[in-house]
């Protein structure tokens, strides 16, 4: 028991008064105003389904998975929703593992009254076969860093990652139709989930003079506070849900400013999630054209990895002739890989919705790896450069030379994200295997190039950097 | 006689090593470690007061908490814990902190094959970001011999589930890129060629563990390096923490 007191963190009694008197003067100790949220910063991963927010200092990932279940007694029609926060050790050093505290069990409950009481996700649409198998989603959030503010961020998490979550496309077959078939991702596109709006949770803090209030506390913010509120509203100005978990009197004046306030940062946040699943959405497309290539490879050997899959014909077609007008960056990749990917010198368009390129799928490319794997073939050089120079360098190091031929790009976390293009050394490294060409192979591959580097580089063992 | 693999690597190759420092802001060290698509997340807590009841109160001991990208923990998790722990207590230093526990918590983010060597590299590197005492760093491989006899590196999770067997390897780093004559020999042997952990899967010929050893040996030498260099731009003075 000793142990645990002498670990606890507490706040100093300075601390706390200097926060309060900056505060009555209108000044954040991170210097903010009282009501402007931290930076929020949205990315996901190389499934569907995985989001990592970052808030400031508070670090959330967020993991969507589907499963089929029996339905509900009660409710035989509708696929179910569940939520499993993880407040991670590793997020605060107050956390525990075992039993989840009152505070993680309250934002689990508040993020899963903003998604199910609202009507968020759509449920029925969920259904496979009424009375007997349905999808149930889970949606398990993991913080790993608690900056303040766990309950804004973990909302921002389970939405994003629900936004990117694909299901297997189930059909029934079988005598009678009864038998349920689930397709996987290879051959029928996976689809996404029916969700109708985003909730957004915005939290404030009071603290013991009146009418003095935040949005968005930080950890020591927390500390200071007296009361907090959390509403939950989306972007049409509906209020979701709302917690105020005792803690100081607050006049109702006051929550009405909230709430109005509220309203103006669900609609900003929105748009931030909105611009970032719609991102992501366009590398996940180009990712899955890359992955067409019209010859086959040389070994012939199947892909082990999952195969490809046609995309829907015009869902792609319309999408990525949508974003070749706003963004020319990718524009310019798209042309630098249509004429690799297909050896007929079709335009884009039309590119996209051929069911020749079936005949890609038993290539051995590296599934969601293709942006920036060396080893994949038909890998534009462009494209990968412009990946690989979206990583962003947040490590200090920066490898310039790379004498065992290994590829080591610089990243902190994976990023979906395009950015400046940047030539890397490791785009070099590219240039130089000579398979990225994309479909076209010649015998350079035949003798594979790269491997002969790696292999005289392995065998110096005086290799001393 | 080639084994073809399904990204096109040889059978040396190791995949695209990313390693950062420093990415959390509560946490005393923490490190992200990927392997190609492997990706693990390390977090430590500097000694805390008191140890645990079975624990030895006159040596500092480590505390390793394993969760999973999503579901329940279960046999497997703690099966790597107790690996993950027994490694890391081998390459610190117990005596300087005693009755103080160092917690160490691995999050794996995406798992691609080779999960419990990603996490041991990156359970390393948040050690030296917390500024734990170790004696030396450790460096971890996964290795596989298919049947045809080849011993393959750093599989991906398809390539794991077909092999005959694998095993996880976990050396010491070496100090030095190339060791040099009369360096500290233990029977014969320099120190860089001990085995810190093993532990295999499945089963495979005496001779072709052998033959991995030799294998995961040469890599581990490529590993330190890159795992030196990436801890290299640590100095004192860059950086400051706060809390």
């Amino acid at each position: 028991m000793d142990t645990r007191l002498a670990n606890t963190w507490r706040l100093t009694v300075n601390e706390k008064r200097f926060i309060e008197t900056a505060l009555s003067s209108g000044i954040r100790i991170d210097g903010r105003n009282p009501f402007e949220y931290r930076k929020l910063s949205i990315k996901f991963g190389r499934e569907d389904g995985s989001s990592e927010v970052q808030l400031g200092q508070t670090h959330i990932m967020g993991f969507v998975t589907g499963q089929l279940v029996q339905p509900y007694r009660d409710r035989p029609n509708e696929g179910t929703l569940s939520i499993f926060t993880e407040f991670s050790p590793m997020a605060d050093p107050s956390f525990e593992t075992g039993r989840p505290s009152e505070s993680a069990v309250e934002l689990g409950r508040i993020v899963d009254r903003g998604l199910r009481e609202s009507r968020a996700v759509d449920t029925e649409s969920l259904c496979v076969l009424a009375g007997k198998l349905v999808w149930a989603i889970r949606i398990d959030l993991h913080i790993l860093d608690n900056g303040g503010n766990l309950v804004d961020a973990a909302n921002i998490a389970a939405l994003a990652s629900l936004l990117t979550f694909r299901r297997p496309e189930c059909s029934l077959g079988g005598e009678d139709d009864l038998e349920v078939i689930v397709h996987p991702p290879e051959e029928r596109e996976p689809l996404p989930l029916i969700i109708h709006h985003l909730p957004i949770a915005v939290t404030f803090g009071f603290f013991s003079s009146e009418s003095l209030l935040v949005i968005d506390p930080t950890h020591h913010e927390e500390a200071v506070m007296v009361g907090k509120m959390t509403a939950t509203l989306n972007a049409n100005g509906d209020v979701c849900a709302i917690q105020k978990p005792g803690g100081e009197g607050v006049l109702q004046s006051v929550i009405m400013q909230c709430l109005r306030l509220a309203s103006r940062m669900a609609s900003d946040i929105t748009k931030k999630i909105k611009d970032a699943v719609e991102t992501y959405n366009t590398e996940r497309a180009l990712r899955k054209i890359k992955r067409h290539p019209t010859s086959i490879t040389l070994d012939g050997s199947v892909n082990l990895k999952e195969k490809l899959n046609e995309p829907s014909g015009h869902n792609v077609v319309n999408e990525l002739s949508r974003k070749h007008l706003e963004k020319p960056r990718l524009a310019s990749a798209e042309n630098a890989s249509s004429p690799g990917n297909n050896g007929e010198g079709e335009s884009k368009s039309s590119n996209f919705g051929r069911s020749s390129r079936r005949d890609g799928a038993t290539s051995n490319f590296v599934g969601g790896a293709a942006s920036w794997d060396p080893y994949s073939r038909g890998v534009d050089s462009d494209f990968l450069k412009a990946s690989l120079a979206s990583r962003g360098t947040l490590t200090p190091k920066k490898k310039q030379q790379d004498p065992t031929g290994e590829r080591k790009p610089n990243e902190s976390k994976p990023e979906e994200s395009p950015g400046d293009v940047i030539p890397t050394t490791s785009a070099m490294d590219v240039s130089e295997t000579g398979v990225h060409k994309g479909g076209e192979k010649t015998l350079k591959d035949a003798v594979k190039p790269k491997h002969k580097r790696k292999k005289k580089a392995f065998s110096s063992t005086a290799d001393a950097s | 006689m080639e084994v073809d693999r399904a990204d096109g690597r040889n059978p040396n190759q190791l995949r695209p090593l990313a390693c950062s420092c420093s990415i959390l802001h509560r946490a005393h060290g923490s490190a992200s470690w990927s392997q190609g698509d492997t990706k693990v997340l390390a977090a430590v807590y500097g000694p805390k007061a008191g140890t645990k009841k079975n624990e030895n109160p006159e040596k500092a001991s480590i505390e390793v908490i394993w969760k999973p990208r999503t579901g329940q923990i279960g046999k497997p998790e703690k099966e790597y814990e107790i690996i993950l722990k027994r490694t890391l207590q081998s390459i610190c230093i117990l005596t300087i902190n005693p009755n103080t526990t160092t917690s160490v918590i691995i999050q794996v983010v995406h798992d691609d094959g080779a999960l419990l060597p990603c996490a041991i590299n990156a359970a390393c590197a948040a050690l030296v970001d917390a500024g734990i005492p170790m004696k030396h760093l450790a460096v971890a491989i996964c290795c596989c011999s298919a049947e045809s006899g080849y011993c393959i590196l750093d599989p991906t999770k398809l390539e794991e589930q077909k092999m005959k067997g694998f095993a996880y390897l976990v050396f010491p780093n070496s100090i030095l890129s190339v060791l040099p004559e009369g360096s500290s020999l233990v029977q014969g042997e320099p120190m860089e060629h001990g085995i810190i952990t093993s532990v295999t899967h499945g089963a495979m010929s005496v001779d072709d563990y052998f033959h991995c050893l030799e294998r995961g040996r040469a890599a581990s030498a490529k590993l330190s390096d890159f795992l030196r260099r990436s801890l290299q731009s640590k100095l004192p003075g860059d950086l400051s923490k706060a809390e």
